[in-house]
């Protein structure tokens, strides 16, 4: 059975539905303290680390635990192409360590930076839409998601935007196709502007890959989306269609809601086969 | 000229022990970091040609009586008028810092405009924000080693390279010892700051 450690870090609280949502789709998942032995970490086939506020956001989001010997750790197993996923908080410790999107190897080259929407600064904490694209990152974190499907998925941050100061960066993350999730409009088009798109992340990224697309830096919380009855019933579209429909038929909320692709997408690249009654 | 406004905590900054011991870590051996302080750096920035003292004096009371900057019970300030002020920024004793700041515009417009509603202030312009980080440090040879320590906890570069400044979303400047005020005025309103260098 392939496992997954969860990192928890003083500050994260998102650890233990996130475990919930691995074992769902048939991955055995530990939540892994930060100050355990970081050698116990190489006994998993992949890693995610969890949203929430990682030492309080002290200094910067994600700047004090990516210097944590469990998240160097997770770092050097990520080189022999276990995945990595970090969501949201877990997206800001990714990029402040500099494995994503790891163009330059040991070098820091991007910033997770102030959400910025005109006059709505601060804090978003709402549905959004997303799609994925094609990318090194397709085969391990959306292959069971169509490329034609807009995804409904919540958010929680205040310094979401993907930044880089540093132009070449900028256009090989583009040219090569890291950012495999997107913001997008309800009807699937690029998100042009707030509420769309939320923060003002360069190339409206909602994640970037590494180049070698095996870890993935994820604002949205997937993991708060991994069964139906996790969707407002008021959400517009097939979403929620398919929410509302569900209601008093206690099965079908507990069937998979829109953020379970992320965790299927894993299992398949893990080579899960599926528990019985557990819908992959 | 702008009015300076400088912001502590006087209880304990839990983010500053945090950068104390998360650099404590990241330093080569005989390297010691003995003090980490967190300042916060509000410039009052005039209209062109509008006279600050215009505004200083009810700025100070705004400040002392509302707590749009500080709160008395756990913060401690200085305000500096353009007159008082004088030419250089001088770093506490025996430190040395780095002034961090967006690489977006450093104005806070909702922070001004709030004021604006409670407190008259005719000819201020702007309100423009940075982060003061002073460090107390200690080489092998017994100086400040400064340019070991800056290069270990200032801008981030790589996992075991930088601490405090992530340059792709901020600049910043170095505080090896006074500053003139007309620099870090420059420094705070540059419009765009320059990519990085690939």
């Amino acid at each position: 059975m392939a496992r997954a450690a969860v990192l928890q870090i003083p500050g994260v609280n998102c650890e233990y539905e996130t475990a919930r949502a691995l074992e769902a789709v048939g991955i055995e998942a530990r939540i892994v303290r930060f100050n355990e032995p970081s050698s116990v970490l190489s006994e998993f086939d992949a890693y995610v680390l969890p949203g929430g506020f990682a030492f309080q956001d002290r200094i910067r989001a994600g700047a004090v635990a990516a210097k944590l010997p469990a998240v160097e750790r997770i770092a050097r197993e990520s080189e022999s192409g276990k995945p990595v996923v970090g969501i949201c908080n877990g997206a800001q410790v990714l990029v402040e360590t500099g494995i994503v999107p790891g163009i330059h190897p040991g070098r820091v080259e991007l910033a997770l930076a102030p959400n910025r929407a005109p006059r709505r600064p601060g804090y978003q904490c709402r549905w959004i839409h997303v799609r994925a694209h094609e990318g090194p990152g397709r085969a391990t974190f959306s292959s069971t998601l169509s490329l034609e499907e807009t995804v409904p998925l919540p958010l929680a941050h205040g310094e979401g935007r993907f930044t880089t100061a540093d132009p070449e960066v900028r256009a090989r993350i583009e040219s090569e196709g890291l950012v495999v999730f997107r913001y997008v409009d309800a009807a699937g088009r690029p998100a042009a502007r707030y509420p769309d798109d939320p923060n003002g992340a360069m190339l409206q990224a909602a994640g970037i890959t590494n180049v070698a697309g095996n870890v993935l830096a994820f604002m949205p919380h997937p993991e708060r989306a991994a069964w139906l009855r996790m969707m407002p019933q008021d959400w517009p579209g097939p979403w929620g269609e398919r929410r509302r429909a569900a209601i008093g038929n206690i099965d079908a909320l507990e069937g998979p809601g829109p953020g379970r692709f992320l965790f299927t997408s894993l299992a398949k690249r893990l080579g899960v086969t599926a528990p019985q009654g557990v819908a992959v | 000229m702008s009015a300076v406004l400088l912001t502590r905590l006087k209880i304990t900054d839990l983010t500053a022990l945090t950068a104390l011991e998360a650099g404590q870590r990241m330093l080569p051996e005989g390297h010691t970091l003995e003090r980490v302080v967190r300042e916060e750096l509000f410039l009052f920035e005039p209209e062109p040609g509008a006279d600050p003292a215009s505004f200083e004096e009810n700025l100070h009371e705004a400040i002392e009586t509302s707590n749009f900057f500080v709160n008395p019970n756990k913060e401690r300030f200085r305000f500096l008028t353009s007159g008082e002020r004088g030419d250089k920024w001088s770093p506490p004793e025996g430190a040395w810092g780095i002034l961090a700041r967006s690489r977006d515009d450093t104005r806070d417009e909702g922070l001004r405009a709030r004021l604006l509603r409670e407190h008259p202030l005719p000819g201020l312009a702007a309100v423009r924000r940075a982060r003061a980080w002073w460090l107390w440090t200690r080489g092998p040879a017994g100086d400040s080693a400064r340019e070991v320590f800056y290069e270990r906890l200032g801008p981030l570069r790589g996992p075991a390279h930088g601490l405090l400044v992530n340059p792709h979303a901020e600049a910043s400047l170095k505080l090896f010892g006074d500053v003139a005020w007309k620099d870090v005025e420059r420094f705070l309103a540059e419009p765009a700051l320059q990519p990085v260098a690939a």
